[in-house]
């Protein structure tokens, strides 16, 4: 069990390097992960001060943004990267080694990860800057353990879609476009969900991103306490378990399923 | 125990309809330890299907399958640990990350320690000769080199099974010539290593490999050393014919004539013959063919008695050359 994990770790640990080193290798990067996400940020902050809404709307933009730019990395950093892998053949290689897939999926995060809060911060900055988006330093502890447990929630979630693209490889974009829009309408991106009706809202706060978010802003904007973000904390403690058991077991289905129909290795569909 | 045995193992794919394929069907071997061991096959033969199989990429239908006393089916960690698998014409990595880096990369999959990891990277690219391009990223490298590269990636957990897929496909002679002392020095080195090798090539079969299973349609139709396969056709006569003309259709023709169905032809643009290869049962049936030719109007150049080759064995087999499967 221990000489497992201890693989697992190892193998995380070499897909996050592959995924860092490489992934910004070239210099483009900094255009496609950092000046393009800005735009869209900006362009609401702006239409917000137009607008003349209220400072602490800018700061909840530019939060949004930094956020939804994780959200962005588990659809299609993660979910979709298992599509490429079986394309280049690099799963088919992988599959041959006692590694396990949750290494590769969590090196994948890892490594994502790392470039997504580059992408992220770069955001938050710009905003504060840019856009005189002021935060709150007291609420940061809450806003961090919030943020650490609002990853974890996502990126096993991305496990789950992950275990779509190993089976169904280009149809299973289909269901990362279905989890892009509407996750992003019903996350609250550049609002509050408090607009929505009492049914909707209690389905937006199923999905982690949008407790996240919300607990986030909370802190950073509002400076609230742990203790006021109690329910924030232990909604996403709930979910992690359930969605790291969940992805396990749509792994452990998908790739018995592919095994069985020929699809693990099968490419150009 | 048998380094590969299986028992009766066949794999089915579903097609159109609900249609049925059968690209394996009751397949039986027994692969001894420290043997290179040879599948050959055309096209669609079955070939890669029995090595997904063994190398637990894809489940069988029916049967069992066994690698080192493991169940590729219910023991499939521990049969990975002790595999690993090279295709021809593969590029797996990352292009971005040069050829040490991920050979290194691999290396984490089976566990090494980062240190033991980079060490054992250095051994590879002494041992395969790639210390030119081992700072290159994989996209700017050539087919031979990729070849290297893959081996080196196939030796990285010194594997006491190798299953090699066609691994001189599309390398040009040198490079060719070179994997193949290769293969034959990995085995000299570990006695106990076993090679499993698939090829399109008769004459690299015949000169590597111990034994060798002639797989059709799924089916294995020979088994032996290529010694006891050429043994097959000890009773006939193996003729070479060339007729002056670019007939792409001949051997289809005699077969339909009713003469033997081993025939391969081969046409050649340049010189403007098609070459004939027959395996026949006597002399005077040589001596019918040329008749027949003749009497269609075709020009006869020559016609010689040629030795029998593992080429010939597959012609009486599977009635075709493997180029023409």
């Amino acid at each position: 069990m221990r000489s497992r994990i201890t693989l697992l770790l190892k193998v995380a640990y070499a897909r996050a390097y592959v995924r860092i080193k490489g992934g910004n290798r070239e210099p483009s990067w900094v255009v496609w992960e950092i000046l393009l996400p800005l735009l869209a940020v900006a362009s609401v902050a702006y239409t917000y001060m137009i607008l003349g809404a209220p400072r602490e709307y800018i700061g909840f933009v530019v939060i949004g943004g930094a956020m939804i730019s994780y959200w962005f990395n588990v659809i299609w950093g993660m979910g979709n990267a298992l599509y490429w892998e079986k394309e280049t053949g690099n799963l088919e290689t992988f599959m041959i080694t006692p590694a396990p897939l949750e290494g590769l999926l969590l090196g994948m995060a890892l490594g994502g990860m790392f470039n997504t809060t580059l992408r992220a911060l770069s955001i938050v900055l710009v905003g504060t800057m840019a856009f005189k988006a002021s935060f709150n330093p007291s609420g940061l502890p809450a806003a961090f353990l919030i943020f650490v447990l609002t990853m974890v929630a996502l990126y096993s979630l991305g496990m789950c879609i992950a275990s779509i693209f190993l089976m169904y490889s280009r149809s299973g974009w289909r269901a990362a476009e279905v989890l892009q829009e509407p996750i992003m309408f019903l996350s609250g991106l550049y609002y509050p969900i408090s607009i929505f009706p009492t049914l909707i809202q209690l389905l937006a706060s199923s999905i982690p991103l949008t407790i996240g978010m919300d607990g986030i802003r909370r802190s950073l904007l509002l400076g609230y306490n742990l203790y006021d973000l109690r329910f924030h904390v232990i909604s996403l403690s709930v979910m992690i378990p359930v969605l790291a058991y969940l992805a396990k077991r749509m792994l452990r289905y998908m790739e018995l399923r592919a095994k069985v129909e020929g699809r693990l290795t099968l490419r150009w569909m | 125990m048998y380094s590969i045995e299986t028992i009766e193992l066949s794999r089915t794919f579903k097609r159109n309809k609900g249609r049925l394929i059968y690209a394996l069907r009751d397949v039986n071997i027994k692969v001894r330890k420290g043997e290179i061991f040879g599948l050959l096959g055309p096209n669609g033969a079955g070939k890669t299907t029995l090595i997904r199989i063994l190398a637990t990429l894809l489940l069988p239908t029916s049967g069992k399958a066994y690698v080192l006393g493991y169940d590729v089916v219910g023991e499939a960690n521990k049969v990975r640990e002790v595999i690993n698998v090279v295709s021809g014409g593969e590029r797996s990595g990352y292009g971005i990350m040069t050829v040490k880096e991920n050979l290194w990369y691999f290396t984490q999959l089976y566990g090494l320690s980062r240190r033991d990891g980079w060490r054992k990277v250095r051994e590879l690219i002494e041992l395969l000769g790639m210390e030119d391009f081992a700072d290159i990223r994989l996209n700017r490298l050539s087919t031979g080199m990729i070849q290297k590269y893959n081996l080196a990636r196939g030796l990285i957990n010194d594997p006491k099974v190798l299953f090699l897929d066609e691994p001189t496909l599309g390398l040009d002679v040198e490079v060719a010539k070179y994997i193949r002392r290769l293969i034959r020095k990995l085995i000299k080195e570990d006695p106990e290593r076993t090679i499993f090798l698939t090829t399109h090539y008769m004459a690299e079969a015949e000169e590597l490999c111990d034994r060798i299973a002639i797989i059709h349609k799924g089916r294995i139709v020979a088994l032996g050393s290529p010694e006891q396969l050429k043994k097959m056709i000890c009773d006939e006569l193996v003729y070479k014919l060339e007729v002056k003309g670019i007939y792409s259709k001949l051997g289809e023709r005699l077969k339909e004539a009713g003469f033997s169905k081993a025939v391969s032809s081969k046409s050649d643009i340049t010189t403007g013959l098609t070459s004939l290869r027959m395996v026949l049962s006597s002399e005077e049936e040589a001596e019918e063919v040329v008749k027949w030719l003749i009497g269609s109007g075709y020009k006869v150049i020559s016609i010689s008695k040629v030795e029998p080759s593992l080429e010939d064995v597959f012609l009486k087999l599977v009635g075709g050359k493997l180029s023409e499967e």
